[in-house]
């Protein structure tokens, strides 16, 4: 995968795509072989959670935002874990809530939310510390179709305006669509890749 | 958002569970910390069995178990007045229990011409003359509504109240005095002491004279403090070991208390925690953050506990019967150790949970939800 590529990962529940992701954001370790970003084998790395905190945002299917804090302190976790001094934390978190349109939602609980607002909180929370991958396992699975074009509007957005390499396990056939190509998983096995060009949807981005 | 905030915030949101383990952790430290004020309240009370001035000297049996079954044979005083070094000595003969309607008072047996006796100050009549006659400390007499001229019941031994003394030292003033051989009778113990108080000359110093006793007149314990006053004393020993004991019921019962809690808590929150690691934090960070929460709530319930054993004190002594006897001190070192245990209850608690929380598998936490 070349960066700054939005790739969809497609395949039938079990195929392995949530494994890959996990994979590829060194969540797990492959039992062989061996997964390389940078040329970084990223099964071996000793200090995985750096890693994650520096190179990776995830979004998952859940929300997963912690209940008992506020929409900004869910942001802030990953800034909180790279020891980013609390102006600055701020700062971003204000920056990020404001690009996906909740900035005046920064003190509500996540149970004061809608669905797709807390999946838009757990994208900011993703970008938080500006990583050069985004992998984002079915982030629109559960949301309506608003909500879901507001959160694929977000991701290729980033990719569009940072570079940020984004990799979406989808089961939905038109978000692989709006990839720029789309990777078929078979029982844990790529099928033939399409060219990158094939499925680019000029001004699709936000 | 810091970690504590952070701590402070998940704690908030589950405040029957913090309240609950708190006060868990609570109960044992307000135990801890009366039994500590007992103790320390203890240590003075045997410090005061004897008044000691400057320049004297406390000898009990050295294996006694207590200060007042240590047993000295009274050609001890005799010996000991022949040393250069010593100016006085004085036998006194202590019996507990033995005035039926004060239970806690002790009676000192003393000749009434000894230093320690002169002391008194008279409210009113005087120092005893015959066998038959004691002297009652101002407190007792108020207690029992005592005068000069009235009995008093010691040891099955009616015997006439001839004096009302004041001296200042609580034990002795909620006490009684009696000639030395009516307290040698009664206990059965004729020729025998329980205590020898020296007077040093002048000139002679405390250690040179705890130097010459250990060589000269071995077998004996020397008291020059209070402290001192507590290692022989059994009663005292007692409570500081029974105290050793519940400090470590505590810390095991509170530890687990708050172990299972914090362990609840990890398991509930799995999906939390395997975030967290999902979101960059490493398993030291994760392994804090729990730490954090159990010390939170076990600092909580070591607050509350010191404000209930402070209470606790008072009303144990007063339980017990020996509220006249042994006065609770709750002294900052008691305050300082009540709450080193429940630091140490929060770690110990924590421990498990922590190691727990920062090897959870993100991976297959996310996966199962």
């Amino acid at each position: 995968m070349a960066p700054g590529e939005l790739v969809a990962l497609t395949g039938a529940s079990g195929s392995g795509k949530t494994t890959l992701l996990q994979l590829i954001g060194s969540l797990d370790r492959p039992t062989s072989g061996r997964v390389l970003v940078d040329d970084v084998d990223v099964g071996a790395l000793r200090r995985p959670a750096v890693y994650r905190r520096q190179t990776v945002g995830f979004v998952f299917q859940l929300h997963y935002l912690l209940p008992a804090l506020s929409v900004r302190q869910n942001v802030e976790l990953p800034l909180a874990a790279a020891h980013m001094p609390r102006r600055e934390r701020a700062e971003r978190s204000n920056e990020l809530l404001e690009a996906v349109g909740l900035a005046d939602r920064a003190d509500s609980l996540p149970s004061e939310l809608s669905g797709g607002e807390r999946q838009r909180v757990a994208v900011a929370r993703a970008l938080a510390n500006h990583p050069p991958l985004v992998l984002a396992d079915e982030p629109t699975g559960s949301l309506d179709s608003v909500a879901s074009r507001q959160v694929w509007r977000l991701l290729s957005g980033v990719r569009d305006r940072h570079g940020t390499t984004v990799i979406v396990a989808t089961h939905d056939p038109t978000v692989a669509e709006h990839a720029d190509r789309s990777l078929h998983l078979v029982d844990g096995r790529l099928m033939t890749p399409e060219p990158p060009e094939r499925h680019r949807v000029p001004g699709f981005a936000a | 958002m810091t970690a504590l905030s952070q701590t402070l915030s998940s704690l908030r949101h589950r405040p029957g569970r913090v309240f609950l383990t708190a006060l868990g952790a609570a109960l044992g430290i307000a135990t801890i910390v009366a039994l500590l004020a007992v103790s320390a309240g203890a240590t003075q009370t045997a410090g005061n069995f004897v008044h000691l001035g400057p320049g004297e000297l406390g000898l009990f049996q050295s294996d006694a178990s207590d200060p007042t079954t240590s047993v000295l044979p009274t050609s001890l005083m005799d010996r000991l007045r022949r040393q250069p070094w010593v100016s006085d000595a004085m036998g006194l003969q202590l019996l507990v229990s033995a005035v039926p309607r004060a239970a806690s008072a002790i009676v000192f047996g003393a000749a009434a011409d000894g230093f320690e006796t002169r002391r008194m100050v008279f409210s009113a009549g005087h120092v005893y003359g015959s066998g038959n006659e004691v002297v009652v400390g101002d407190v007792l007499a108020g207690q029992l509504h005592l005068h000069v001229g009235d009995e008093l019941t010691v040891s099955h031994r009616r015997m006439a109240v001839v004096g009302i003394y004041h001296i200042g030292i609580s034990e002795q003033d909620e006490g009684a005095f009696i000639p030395l051989s009516t307290a040698q009778a009664i206990s059965g113990h004729p020729g025998e002491v329980t205590t020898i108080v020296l007077k040093l000359s002048p000139g002679m110093r405390i250690p040179a004279a705890k130097r010459l006793i250990a060589k000269r007149f071995p077998g004996l314990m020397v008291i020059t403090d209070p402290d001192e006053a507590l290692r022989a004393g059994a009663n005292g020993q007692l409570i500081e070991n029974v105290t050793l004991v519940i400090v470590v019921l505590a810390l095991l019962i509170g530890g687990i208390g708050v172990m299972n809690t914090m362990l609840l808590s990890v398991i509930e929150r799995r999906t939390e925690f395997a975030l967290l690691s999902a979101v960059g934090w490493s398993g030291p960070q994760v392994a804090g953050l729990v730490l954090a929460e159990g010390l939170v709530v076990s600092v909580l319930g070591a607050a509350a506990g010191i404000v209930l054993g402070a209470i606790g004190a008072g009303l144990l002594v007063h339980a017990l019967g020996a509220a006249a006897f042994v006065s609770p001190d709750v002294t900052a070192w008691v305050l300082g150790r009540a709450l080193l245990i429940g630091v140490l209850i929060g770690i110990l608690g924590g421990l498990y949970p922590a190691w727990r929380a920062a090897r959870l598998s993100p991976a297959r936490v996310l996966a199962q939800t």
